[in-house]
């Protein structure tokens, strides 16, 4: 794994140690864990009283109200769960963009580090971030990385900075990848999907899957500041990452115009696509990554710890 | 048909082609750039004003619009030209008018023998031709004409009477109507100056023959006392010695002489007849130029001038009418004086000096008539000189003023007068014209102490008086006049009508001053006006009196010059700049079409 890579992991998990991540209520609920859940359990956390029905555990009749009441009452305490992260990474090469802009004021690599791709950096720091933020709040996490299928990040239930093999090298789109290989998540986890969600298509049937048994959903589109901002005006010969096509462009105030108008169409399908699905969507930029973070305080994603 | 260029510099301008076909091929080159995806790329068509692949360079097709331009306006620039084909070139006969070309040689004219060439000319009619007169100026002779009945027509007005034929300047006034582009014919009698015309497009015809003439070339008849002095001046222009027999008629007398005279000799008859006699008509024996043969001579004009002497002073009465009849310009006075001699010893100029009762001036007459004012003054001062005079002034013509004292008034003119002779700041004559056109002439001279009534400059001074007063008398000034002169017609504003001697009218309407009437022809004119004009002075006669026509011996015929080569006559240098300009107007307009709606680039 390149070392800008390495060194943001290590930076994002700094980053995060000031986070948690904010779960939902509807995510308290699962495997039995440190955390209450939002249903019955065996915690000594008092919940509610109902009548008992048959099968309650005899345990929990509260003897007192039946000597009052003559009724046969149970107590139900809450239960213990651990909630869970899947953090999706697109790992495809869009992800890994070489730019002409150098390191963004939200990345600085370490010293006799030359800082190749911003995006890739920041999506590192992010990851380390939010499985920091998670692991502030309790809980579980699964780091998946798409490629020729879904896989799950090397050393990904330790901590971010011995995370391995986050190469964004695929030239596949997280969708083709879902097709080939789908992750496991965890039901009733919260799933948050990084990607720059640069590629045709509808994105209603990615986020359906995503969001299929998910306690809730993010997408958080990062892009390159170059992916926002079109280049300036000339003849352009511009290289798919992914795929390596090429096209030859003059670009002028009305193509550059376009690009902007493309861009934020592209944003509104996949903006509509989450409000249909019930996903939270924010766009980060990754040369200004760390001035993005408030934007996930804002979408409820993470709170300060 | 090679072009050439008028500024081949104007081709260094070419240097911008290579420019811009480097402005483009820098502007197309494309910059490598990795993006994410190009999926937000897809919106636009591909560029086509680069090159799809690295090694084939494609321009767009403005710049081959833009690149054609260029190279068009740098050639049209350079001001191209080529020989274009020409159906013919038009035609400008130049038509000597002289009286020469009537010389008869063989019972056929040189002007016959021009017309019979520019007849068989038009067989084959140029696309269109004009005629010039040579006189003696040259004359266009109408807009262009096509075919020989038209030329014809307009030959009618070749009447050969000029005294010389300007013939040099109707080439010049040819080529200017030609634009250096059309052939000119010279039809005349003689040869040109130079033999060898290096003229392409001119052609010079002559139809004359060497002959022998016996000619006027000098006629007048003036006042001489109460008798008309004849001159008759008779030339030889031949190569031996001739005779011929010389008539002179004045009314029924007839008086017949031999003239005999060498080869390009010439003699002048100088004689007196009566000033009673009518016109004198002076014929020699017929030869080659019957024209300058034959003279008419009308009695002079003698115009006198009626004066009244008003003066008080017997002196100075006595004085001027000595003067006067001294000129013999000064005819008896009845009534209605035409010049007032008056006399004032008023200061000119000074309101305050009253003039004495008994030496007022004479009260005007009157009528177009003139006054003249001898200020005599007691105060005077006599003056040697140096003398003030207005040379160009009728009044001071031959006056000398040598040696001479004038005794004047120091007095200053008045003003309106203007000075025609001074001493120093003293007017001693001087003159001013009222609103009828009347002179006052006002003469500041006392004789007492003055030597200018013994000098001849005197009677000049009077003699000048009257024959300016003459001058401005109506009628004519002259009875005799060569052919082709002006004769000057003075008259009072009513309108005259000139006829000529194939009776042909002039009218002119009312004009007041001077007419000068031309002498298109030889013969009597008779002027037709108002009562001013006596039946005596209402004619003149012209007489064709020009020694270089009179000599046919240097007419020749033959042709010189030749208009150059057919195939050079049909191919014309012609200016090309035009094709060029509009061609890239047009490129100019598609590329601008192209640019408004963008598919230049596509």
């Amino acid at each position: 794994m390149d070392s800008a890579i390495r060194q943001a992991l290590r930076d994002g998990e700094k980053l995060g140690l000031r986070y948690a991540l904010q779960v939902p209520q509807v995510a308290a609920s699962g495997w039995t864990g440190a955390r209450t859940g939002r249903r019955a359990g065996s915690s000594i956390d008092f919940q509610d009283y109902r009548e008992y029905q048959p099968g309650d555990d005899l345990r929990f009749i509260d003897w007192g109200i039946y000597a009052r009441t003559d009724r046969l009452t149970v107590k139900l305490f809450r239960e213990e769960v651990v909630p869970h992260l899947d953090l999706i990474l697109d790992g495809s090469r869009s992800m890994n963009l070489e730019t002409e802009s150098g390191s963004g004021a939200g990345f600085k690599p370490a010293s006799g580090l030359e800082a190749r791709s911003t995006k890739a950096a920041a999506l590192a720091k992010l990851a380390a971030l939010l499985a920091t933020a998670a692991a502030n709040a309790q809980c579980t996490q699964a780091i998946w990385v798409s490629g020729e299928g879904f896989q799950r990040l090397q050393n990904d239930a330790l901590t971010p900075s011995a995370w391995d093999k986050l190469d964004l090298e695929s030239k596949r789109t997280p969708e083709q990848s879902f097709e080939i290989l789908p992750p496991k998540f965890r039901r009733l986890g919260v799933r948050v999907f990084v990607s720059d969600l640069l590629w045709p298509g509808n994105p209603i049937s990615i986020l359906r899957r995503l969001r299929d048994g998910a306690a809730a959903l993010f997408v958080i589109q990062l892009l390159a500041r170059d992916d926002v901002e079109p280049p300036e005006h000339g003849n352009l010969r511009v290289v798919d990452s992914e795929t390596g096509d090429e096209s030859e462009i003059y670009i002028d105030s009305s193509v550059a115009k376009q690009y902007a108008e493309n861009l934020a169409q592209l944003q509104q399908s996949w903006n509509d696509a989450c409000r249909q699905c019930g996903a939270q969507m924010t766009t980060l930029i990754a040369e200004d990554f760390e001035n993005s973070i408030s934007e996930l305080e804002a979408i409820q994603l993470l709170a300060p710890a | 048909m090679i072009p050439f260029l008028t500024y081949p510099l104007a081709l260094i301008a070419l240097a911008t082609l290579p420019a811009l076909a480097a402005i483009y091929i820098l502007r197309n080159r494309f910059r490598r750039k990795q993006v994410s995806s190009l999926v937000l790329w897809r919106f636009h068509v591909q560029s086509k004003s680069g090159g799809a692949k690295i090694h084939k360079l494609q321009l767009p097709f403005l710049f081959f619009l833009e690149l054609l331009a260029l190279a068009l306006l740098c050639v049209a620039a350079a001001g191209p030209h080529w020989k274009a084909p020409q159906s013919a070139r038009p035609l400008i006969i130049i038509l000597d008018d002289s009286f020469s070309m009537r010389a008869v040689s063989e019972n056929i004219s040189a002007q016959t023998r021009a017309k019979n060439f520019l007849e068989k000319l038009f067989r084959q009619p140029p696309p269109s031709t004009r005629l010039i007169l040579a006189g003696t100026e040259p004359r266009s002779l109408g807009a262009s004409v096509k075919n020989w009945r038209e030329v014809n027509k307009l030959l009618s007005k070749w009447k050969c009477w000029s005294p010389n034929a300007s013939i040099d300047s109707a080439v010049t006034l040819a080529a200017e109507i030609g634009k250096q582009q059309a052939n000119i014919l010279v039809l005349t009698d003689h040869k040109p100056a130079d033999e060898n015309i290096s003229n392409p497009r001119l052609e010079w015809r002559a139809f004359g023959s060497p002959l022998n003439n016996f000619a006027f070339v000098s006629a007048s008849r003036t006042a001489f006392g109460d008798q008309d002095r004849c001159l008759l001046e008779i030339a030889n222009f031949s190569a031996n010695a001739h005779s011929t027999k010389l008539l002179v008629q004045t009314g029924t007398n007839v008086q017949a002489s031999m003239i005999s005279l060498g080869a390009h000799e010439s003699q002048r008859l100088v004689f007196n007849i009566s000033s009673d006699a009518p016109s004198l008509r002076a014929t020699l024996e017929p030869d080659a130029l019957a024209e300058d043969n034959d003279v008419q001579l009308l009695p002079p004009i003698r115009k006198k001038v009626r004066v009244q002497v008003a003066l008080a002073d017997k002196n100075l009465s006595a004085l001027a009418n000595r003067t006067l009849d001294a000129t013999s310009l000064r005819a008896a006075i009845s009534a209605d004086p035409q010049l007032v001699i008056s006399e004032s010893d008023n200061v000119v100029g000074q309101a305050s000096s009253l003039p004495s009762a008994g030496k007022m001036p004479a009260p005007l007459p009157a009528g177009n008539c003139w006054n003249l004012v001898w200020s005599t003054v007691a105060a005077t001062n006599a003056f040697t000189g140096p003398f003030i005079v207005d040379t160009s002034h009728p009044l001071a013509e031959g006056v000398a003023l040598e040696g001479v004292i004038w005794a004047a008034a120091q007095i200053t003119n008045a003003p309106g007068e203007i000075p025609v002779i001074l001493a120093g700041n003293v007017p001693l004559l001087s003159t001013r014209e009222d609103f009828f056109g009347r002179q006052y002439l006002t003469l500041n001279f006392n004789p007492e102490l003055s030597t200018l009534q013994n000098t001849p400059d005197f009677p000049i001074l009077f003699w000048n008086i009257l024959s300016w007063r003459i001058s401005e008398m109506p009628g004519l000034k002259e009875s005799n006049a060569r052919l082709g002169a002006d004769v000057t017609l003075k008259t009072t504003g009513e309108a005259v009508t000139v006829i000529q001697p194939d009776g042909t009218k002039n009218s002119f309407p009312k004009t007041g001053g001077e007419l000068a009437l031309e002498t298109p022809m030889p013969g009597i004119y008779s002027v037709i006006g108002g009562q001013a004009f006596s039946l005596s002075t209402n004619q003149f006669s012209v007489n064709a009196l020009a020694a270089d026509e009179s000599d046919l011996s240097a007419c020749a015929s033959g042709q010189f010059g030749k208009w150059s080569e057919d195939t050079a006559r049909r191919l014309e240098e012609t200016s090309a700049v035009w094709i060029f300009g509009l061609l890239a107007l047009a490129l100019l307009t598609t590329h601008l079409y192209l640019v408004a709606s963008a598919k230049g680039t596509k």
